[in-house]
C-alpha cells in the first residue's frame, strides 16, 4: 500500500520536474537567461529572477498532485522555483519568490467552501522560508567569493534535500500547533519522500543545465572578445615591442575583457598599464611584482585570485586592484619568455574564469603577433638594403658617363660643362637628401631631370626627351627611385641601342583616385628591360608599400616602342 | 699621313677623340662614324689605315662588324672602349691595341707611336674576332634593317650600286656594305658567279644551259646565273 502510494506520487513528480527542466531548458535560449548567470546581479537582473522563478512556484502549485489522505495537502514540486530563486538571486529575491509562491498557494488552493486549513497555511509559510534559505546559501557563498560553488552539483543536492527537511518539519510543526499532529505525520509520510526525491533531482538537474549553459555562452562570449581584440589589433605591427604598440594593445583588450586593469611588460619593464591605477602603475617603470618575476622566470601562467592568494600592489597601498592574472609571452620558437600579459579585477570584484581562459589566449596571439611584427620588420629592413642596392648600383655607371662626358666637352664648351657638373651635383645631393624610403613625384622628376641633362649631352641628337606630368600630381608620395631607374633603363637598354634618335616619353593620366606614369621609348627592346629586373624590383617595392592592385606593367611594340606603366594611388586621398 | 676613321657612338666622346689625334700632323681623319653601319660603308669605300673603333655601340658591336669587313682589305684596328671585361678578352688572344675609356693622353702617345711605326693590319686580329655571320646590316631607302643571314637566299653585287640581297620573305632587295667576299668566307651563301651569291637550300633546281653555263631557279620565275667556272661546284645537280 505504502509503495503503491510512494509510486503514485512520485511518477507525476518526477514528470512536473521534467517539465521544469524543458522550461529552464527554453529560458536559457532567451536574452533573459544572461540575468541568471551575472556574476555580479544589478537590480533589473534580480528582478528578472524573481518573475522567472516565482512563475515555477505557480506553476508547480497548478501541476500539484492532490494527497490521498488529505484533501487539502498536495503533493508538489514548488520547492523547485523557491530554492533556484533564492540560489541564482539571493536572500531578498528569494524570499520574495517564496512568498509569492506561498502565496499562490494559499489562495489558489482555498475558497468560501474550501476554508484556510493550517496546512495552506504551513505551505505558504515552508515556501518562503525555504526561498529565504536558499538565498542566504547564495549570500553566504558570495562573501566567502566562491560564488563559483553554488553551481557545484554536491553543494546543490545537500542544499535542496535540507531545505526539503525544513519543509516537512513546517508542516509538522503546523499540524501539532493545529492539533492534528497524527494527520501531519501520516500526510508527510505518504508525500515527504516522493518529493524530497524529485526536488532535489529537479534542482540539481535545473542548475547542472544553467551551468552547462553559461559555460558554453562563456566560451562563445570568449571566442568572440578574443576576434575583436585580433581584429583591432590587426594593422599594429608589433614587432618592436616597444611602449607606444603595447599601450594600444593593452587598450584595446580592456577594453574589450572589461577587466578593472590591464598590462604588458616585457622582461624588464612595465610597457604599459591601463585601466584602474594607471595614476601608480607608470610605463617605463621595473617590473617589481613577484607574481610577474615569477612568470617570467618559471616560465608559467600564475593566478593570484585575490581570495587564496591576494595581489597587493607594491607602488601605493590603496591601490584598488587585489587579483591579477599573469601570462608569459612565449616565443615557442625559442622557447624564450619575452615578457607578460597581467589582467586586473579590483579587490570587490570577482575575477572572471572566462577571464582566465580568455587571458592565455589572447598571451597566445600577442605572442604570435609580436613574433609576426619581427617578421615583418626584417623585411621591411630588406627592402630598405635593396633601396641601399639600387642606389648604389646605379651610380658608378652613371658617374662614369657624366664624368667623360663633361671631360669630352670642357675644351670646347666651358660653360656647357659648368652646367653639367651642376646637374650632376643636384643628382647626387638628391640622393643624399633621400633619408625615408619615400619621395614626392616632384622631387622624383627633379631626380629624373638632372639625370636626363647629363644624359642628353652624352647623347645629344640621339635622345631627345618630353615631360608631360601635370602640377597637381606633383604632391603625391612615390617610393624613392620608382622612376630614375626606369627612365635609365629606357636609355640604356633602348635609346642608346638605337641608330636614329630615340625619343623618351613622360607622361601620366589621372583616375579619381590613382594615376598611371608612363615611360614610353621608341625602341621597343623590352627583353632587355624584362632581364635586368629593375623593373621587378620597383614594382615589388610598390605593392609592398600600396598593395597588390599597384605596380608595373611593361608593354612592347617590338622594334617600334616600350611603354612602362606604373600605377600608383593618389596618396593624398589615401590619408584623408 | 695615316688615313683614320674614328668610331663612336658617343658623338662628344668621337669629337673628343678626333680632336686630339688630329693634334698630331702625321694622322689624318678621313671619316667619324656613330655606329657600325657607318662604319662597313666607310672603312670599305675610304680604305683607311687605323680605325678607331669603340666595342659598344648600338645594334652591332665593334667585334661583331669585325667579322663584316674583308680580311683583305682590314684597316690597323685600335679598340677603344670603357668595359674592361673585353680588354681582358682581347689581351688573353695577344692580339691588339686597346685603349680603355677615359683615354689618357700618354696612353693615346704611345698608341698614336705605334702606329707610326707600323700600321699594317694585324692577320691576327680578324682570326682573333673572326666569327661566322649571324646578321648584316642592310639599308633599304632611309631604313636601316639586320638581316638574319639565314633568311638570305641570294647576295649580288653590281658594279655601280654595290652588294644586295634577297631574303626568302621580299621581293625587294635590301643594300648593304658588305662585300661578297666577306658572305662566302663567313657564311653558308655559295658562290656560283663572280657577281652572285646563293643559298643552298632556297635552290629549287639548276637548269644546265649549252655553253657551259647555268641557271639557277629558286622559283618558277625567279633565276640565278652560274659561270662556267662555278657550274663545277654544283655536280650533284648537273
Amino acid at each position: 500500500m505504502q509503495e503503491a502510494i510512494f509510486i503514485e506520487h512520485l511518477t507525476p513528480l518526477m514528470q512536473h520536474m521534467l517539465v521544469f527542466l524543458g522550461l529552464a531548458y527554453l529560458f536559457t535560449k532567451t536574452p533573459v537567461f544572461t540575468a541568471l548567470v551575472n556574476n555580479t546581479l544589478t537590480w533589473p537582473d534580480k528582478i528578472v529572477i524573481y518573475f522567472v522563478f516565482s512563475g515555477f512556484c505557480i506553476f508547480g502549485t497548478w501541476l500539484s498532485e492532490p494527497s490521498v489522505l488529505n484533501e487539502d495537502a498536495i503533493a508538489n514540486t514548488r520547492l523547485i522555483g523557491a530554492v533556484l530563486g533564492g540560489l541564482l538571486g539571493g536572500p531578498v529575491v528569494g524570499f520574495f519568490v517564496g512568498l509569492t509562491g506561498g502565496l499562490h498557494r494559499i489562495y489558489s488552493m482555498t475558497s468560501s467552501i474550501d476554508p484556510v486549513t493550517y496546512v495552506d497555511i504551513a505551505c505558504g509559510i515552508a515556501t518562503t522560508l525555504e526561498g529565504l534559505i536558499a538565498g542566504l546559501v547564495h549570500f553566504y557563498f558570495l562573501r566567502k567569493n566562491q560564488i563559483e560553488r553554488l553551481f557545484s552539483q554536491k553543494i546543490v543536492c545537500v542544499v535542496s534535500f535540507g531545505i526539503g527537511v525544513v519543509h516537512v518539519g513546517v508542516i509538522l510543526i503546523a499540524g501539532s500547533i493545529a492539533g492534528d499532529w497524527q494527520g501531519a505525520v501520516r500526510l508527510e509520510q505518504e508525500i515527504a519522500l516522493p518529493m524530497l526525491i524529485a526536488n532535489t533531482v529537479g534542482v540539481a538537474l535545473i542548475i547542472y543545465l544553467i551551468r552547462e549553459q553559461k559555460n558554453a555562452r562563456d566560451e562563445l562570449t570568449g571566442q568572440s572578445i578574443a576576434w575583436q581584440i585580433a581584429d583591432k589589433t590587426a594593422d599594429i605591427v608589433y614587432g618592436h615591442f616597444d611602449q607606444v604598440s603595447s599601450e594600444k594593445i593593452a587598450r584595446i583588450i580592456q577594453q574589450e575583457t572589461r577587466v578593472a586593469a590591464v598590462a604588458i611588460t616585457d622582461t624588464q619593464r612595465l610597457l604599459a598599464f591601463t585601466g584602474q591605477g594607471d595614476d601608480h602603475h607608470v610605463a617605463g617603470a621595473t617590473i617589481s611584482s613577484s607574481y610577474t618575476i615569477d612568470a617570467i622566470n618559471q616560465n608559467q601562467v600564475i593566478f593570484a585570485d585575490g581570495i587564496h592568494q591576494r595581489f597587493q600592489c607594491r607602488v601605493d597601498d590603496a591601490c584598488k586592484l587585489g587579483s591579477v592574472l599573469v601570462i608569459p609571452l612565449r616565443d615557442k620558437a625559442d622557447k624564450k619568455v619575452l615578457g607578460t600579459i597581467k589582467l586586473y579585477e579590483t579587490k570587490d570584484k570577482l575575477f572572471k574564469n572566462i577571464n582566465r581562459k580568455l587571458g592565455e589566449t589572447i598571451a597566445n596571439y600577442l605572442s604570435n603577433k609580436i613574433l609576426a611584427g619581427r617578421y615583418e620588420l626584417q623585411r621591411s629592413l630588406r627592402v630598405q638594403d635593396q633601396y641601399r642596392l639600387l642606389t648604389a648600383q646605379v651610380n658608378p655607371h652613371f658617374l662614369y658617363n657624366a664624368l667623360a662626358t663633361i671631360s669630352h666637352i670642357i675644351g670646347k664648351q666651358p660653360n656647357r660643362a659648368r652646367r653639367l657638373l651642376q646637374d650632376l651635383s643636384n643628382f647626387f645631393r638628391k640622393n643624399l637628401e633621400t633619408s625615408g624610403d619615400t619621395t614626392s613625384l616632384k622631387q622624383e622628376l627633379d631626380h629624373v631631370l638632372s639625370y636626363l641633362e647629363i644624359e642628353k649631352a652624352r647623347f645629344e641628337y640621339r635622345l631627345q626627351v618630353n615631360i608631360e606630368i601635370p602640377e597637381s600630381l606633383y604632391k603625391q608620395i612615390v617610393p624613392v627611385f620608382t622612376l630614375q631607374p626606369i627612365v635609365e633603363n629606357a636609355i640604356k637598354h633602348g635609346v642608346s641601342q638605337m641608330l636614329g634618335p630615340g625619343c623618351i616619353n613622360i607622361s601620366s593620366a589621372e583616375q579619381s583616385d590613382e594615376y598611371t606614369l608612363t615611360v614610353a621609348d621608341n625602341a621597343g627592346l623590352y627583353k632587355s628591360i624584362a632581364r635586368d629586373g629593375v623593373g621587378l624590383k620597383i614594382d615589388e617595392r610598390i605593392k609592398i608599400r600600396f598593395g597588390s592592385n599597384y605596380g608595373i606593367t611593361i608593354n612592347c611594340e617590338p622594334g617600334q616602342w616600350t611603354r612602362v606603366n606604373i600605377r600608383l594611388p593618389k596618396t593624398d586621398k589615401e590619408i584623408r | 699621313m695615316i688615313k683614320t676613321i674614328v668610331v663612336d657612338d658617343e658623338p662628344h666622346a668621337r669629337e673628343d677623340l678626333t680632336s686630339r689625334i688630329r693634334q698630331d700632323s702625321e694622322f689624318n681623319v678621313i671619316g667619324e662614324c656613330a655606329n657600325a653601319f657607318e662604319a662597313i660603308r666607310d672603312i670599305n669605300c675610304k680604305e683607311p689605315d687605323v680605325v678607331f673603333l669603340d666595342i659598344n655601340m648600338p645594334k652591332i658591336t665593334g667585334i661583331e662588324m669585325l667579322s663584316m669587313l674583308d680580311k683583305d682589305t682590314l684597316p690597323r684596328i685600335v679598340f677603344v672602349t670603357a668595359h674592361g671585361e673585353y680588354a681582358i678578352e682581347a689581351f688573353e688572344k695577344n692580339a691588339i691595341d686597346f685603349l680603355l675609356k677615359p683615354v689618357s693622353d700618354q696612353r693615346l702617345n704611345i698608341t698614336m707611336q705605334r702606329l707610326k711605326e707600323n700600321h699594317q693590319p694585324q692577320a691576327m686580329v680578324s682570326e682573333a674576332f673572326s666569327a661566322n655571320l649571324k646578321f648584316v646590316p642592310c639599308y633599304r631607302g632611309s631604313q636601316y634593317y639586320l638581316i638574319n643571314v639565314k633568311e638570305i637566299v641570294h647576295a649580288y653585287s653590281s658594279p655601280t650600286t654595290g652588294v644586295h640581297l634577297l631574303t626568302k620573305e621580299s621581293t625587294q632587295a635590301y643594300h648593304t656594305n658588305i662585300s661578297l667576299k666577306v658572305f662566302e668566307d663567313n657564311s653558308d651563301l655559295i658562290r656560283c658567279h663572280r657577281q652572285h651569291l646563293v643559298n643552298p637550300e632556297a635552290i629549287k633546281f639548276i637548269e644546265k644551259l649549252d655553253n657551259g653555263l647555268g641557271r639557277i631557279f629558286l622559283h618558277e620565275d625567279y633565276t640565278i646565273p652560274v659561270s662556267r667556272n662555278y657550274m663545277d661546284s654544283f655536280p650533284a645537280i648537273s
